[in-house]
């Protein structure tokens, strides 16, 4: 049976002590999504989690706490340290954007300083396959690479998947 | 006592600072990490921005980048790059578990270790050779290797092969290579402390305090723990002096882990290492990591406590300093070489971005490599979110340039942290990824109620607190902890050139 928290505002939580689950709606002007990923994922240890978005403007998160037998206290403190972490999670977004050239510049020092130039060895091993250098648009095709004739398909070729 | 709403400050004054009160006192500080502790009504006229031109606190202001009037740009990036010339460079601590087996039980260890007779979790030559080959590449020119556990003599015979297979490599490389090795001593014997000592093998130890702490604590089968390891301690000393190394720089320093039991007995625990002819302590707080919840209830305490213990411990190492004991606090002395000093001393996890994988890596028995020490815990623990790579597998450029690298970096920069990025202390300070996920569930954490976070602040306000009571005495104390001796003796020699 869902009940709510008195501290809470109506219509933001809602806790089910026999589910063991609590949901709470964010105001997604509020939170920004990246925010709401971090902080909920932070959770899956703890509980099953799942966000949808009942309204526009809205985000729902579903808590479903994994203790088997999940007391009112322990809802509430799971609640509590969504809002909290939500919370560090939106202000950490904020302040990266802020930052970021200075974040970017030292770890882009940071990871420089540690790898050092690549030596002969590394870049003999280096694979030139990557992914970076696929060309799913054939950029890098010529004219006749990418209009010429293809050759007519065998008879006994498979049929291809999806075909009635 | 500082009223926010009186203080309307005017803009284009003011440099950018931070600032909190501390005792009677309100410290301010600002990025380059310079400071001043002003009187209540100095800091209502800086902030309304009225201090009057040529006077005292004007100038001082001024000196210390304060005031935008007479801000030098080019000084405060010479600062700030002073204070942060780790960042360029790279991984020179390199811990090896040699091995997880150890012939003691200690009650807050046992991710770390393994009953004497898991022969499985030793580190094998081949192993090391590997491990030893991806040091040799790190950009850093000074690399340390340090010996852990379990018990690193359990291995011994990695150990030396590592040693002399290490120095062996490095002829041709020519880094500045260094080997320390963290031993509850007791597995040694003249033999090996011979050999050791011919390597320059630096000895540390853990003395967890007085005997009946430390024998509670770590458990030998015979009971006689701190008996054994204080032996060998002095006699380790003993050969350093025979040896014609000046005592007072060269003798076995010890770890201590702070657990309940040990917070009562801060008097006793100082007097120990004292009496051991120790000249640090470091009053760690017990890390969350490798022991179970039951054991964490009977070790953990709240951080106040903690604190409380940290200002009497170091308090009374203050009054033995006075009368001429040389003793230092090893977190104080970290932070005041920061503070006073105005450059970084690379404790890796008191700067920013913290050392994880860019300062350090931590190399496993079965040649896993993990950005640090925690991590390597975490993983025993079944988390292996710190792992990295493997010796056999990983290139070096592989390991430092790993995406969890990277988000470690990411991650510890004071810049991204709430709470961290306007605080006072800012400038001293630094973030443990690992502590983080492991008690708050990301590697960011949340500083206003993350533990590490109390017990940095309240460090800090401790000795802001001395700076600001200004005893010669102890600012006295303080500049001594602040000077660094280099031990060149534990610097593996150069190879002679062939005649």
């Amino acid at each position: 049976m869902s009940t709510t928290l008195p501290e809470v505002p109506q219509g933001l939580l809602e806790v089910d002590l026999h589910e063991g689950s609590a949901i709470v709606q964010l105001d997604a002007t509020l939170y920004p999504l990246p925010a709401i990923y971090a902080a909920t994922y932070a959770f899956i240890d703890r509980a099953y989690v799942l966000l949808d978005r009942p309204a526009e403007g809205r985000v729902r998160v579903t808590l479903w706490s994994k203790q088997p037998e999940t007391t009112a206290q322990a809802l509430h403190d799971l609640v509590g340290e969504l809002a909290n972490e939500v919370l560090a999670g939106a202000f950490r977004h904020r302040l990266t954007q802020d930052n970021q050239a200075i974040v970017e510049t030292v770890t882009m020092q940071a990871m420089a300083g540690a790898m050092g130039p690549p030596s002969l060895e590394d870049l003999a091993d280096f694979d030139f396959t990557d992914t970076a250098l696929d060309d799913p648009l054939g950029i890098a095709q010529s004219w006749e690479e990418k209009h010429k004739k293809k050759a007519p398909q065998s008879p006994d070729a498979p049929e291809p998947e999806g075909t009635p | 006592m500082i009223s926010m709403a009186e203080l309307q400050p005017v803009a284009g004054t003011q440099a950018q600072f931070s600032f909190r009160e501390v005792g009677d006192k309100v410290l301010i500080t600002n990025r380059e990490g310079r400071w001043l502790l002003l009187e209540a009504q100095e800091f209502t006229a800086y902030a309304r921005g009225q201090v009057e031109a040529g006077s005292d606190l004007h100038t001082r202001l001024r000196d210390d980048g304060f005031l935008r009037e007479g801000y030098e740009v080019s000084t405060a990036a010479e600062r700030l790059r002073a204070r942060s010339s780790f960042v360029h460079g790279g991984p020179n601590l390199h811990m090896f578990v040699v091995t997880l087996r150890c012939n003691e039980t200690c009650a807050y260890c046992h991710a770390s270790r393994a009953n004497m007779d898991a022969v499985h979790t030793d580190m094998t030559k081949g192993t090391a050779e590997r491990a030893v080959d991806l040091v040799l590449r790190s950009t850093s020119p000074f690399v340390t290797i340090e010996f852990q556990g379990g018990e690193p003599l359990v291995n011994y015979e990695v150990v030396q092969h590592i040693v002399n297979y290490a120095t062996e490599r490095n002829a041709e490389i020519g880094k500045q290579l260094e080997f320390t090795m963290v031993s509850n001593f007791g597995l040694l014997d003249e033999e090996k402390l011979d050999w050791l000592l011919e390597h320059r093998v630096q000895l540390c130890t853990s003395v967890d305090g007085p005997e009946a702490l430390h024998n509670a604590q770590r458990k030998l089968p015979t009971g006689d723990a701190h008996q054994r390891t204080v032996h060998w301690i002095r006699r380790i000393n003993e050969r350093y002096a025979e040896l014609g190394l000046d005592p007072t720089l060269y003798h076995v320093e010890a770890l201590l882990t702070t657990t309940r039991a040990t917070l009562p007995q801060w008097k006793e625990v100082v007097d120990c290492y004292v009496k051991l002819g120790c000249r640090s302590l470091f009053l760690r707080p017990i890390d969350p990591f490798g022991f179970a919840e039951r054991t964490r209830r009977r070790l953990e305490y709240p951080r106040a406590e903690y604190l409380e213990y940290y200002r009497n411990a170091v308090d009374y190492m203050l009054e033995l300093n006075a009368q001429g004991v040389e003793i230092l606090e090893r977190y104080a002395a970290i932070f005041l070489t920061k503070i006073l000093g105005g450059h970084d001393p690379n404790y890796l996890d008191l700067r920013s971005p913290a050392g994880a994988g860019i300062g350090a890596l931590a190399y496993d028995y079965d040649g896993n490599v993990y950005t640090c020490d925690e991590g390597r815990m975490l993983a025993a623990s079944g988390d292996r979110s710190f792992q990295i790579g493997n010796v056999h597998e990983s290139a070096y450029r592989d390991l430092v340039g790993h995406p969890t690298v990277r988000a470690l970096a990411i991650a510890t920069n004071l810049d991204t942290q709430p709470d961290c990025v306007h605080c006072t202390y800012q400038p001293y300070c630094g973030t443990n990824a690992a502590f983080n996920y492991k008690t708050q569930g990301t590697i960011f954490g949340r500083m206003r109620d993350n533990a590490v976070c109390a017990v940095h602040k309240g460090i800090q306000d401790y000795l802001f607190g001395k700076l600001a009571e200004g005893d010669p005495q102890v600012l006295d104390t303080f500049e001594r902890w602040t000077t660094v001796r280099p031990r060149d003796h534990f610097i593996q020699p150069a190879p002679t050139s062939e005649p």
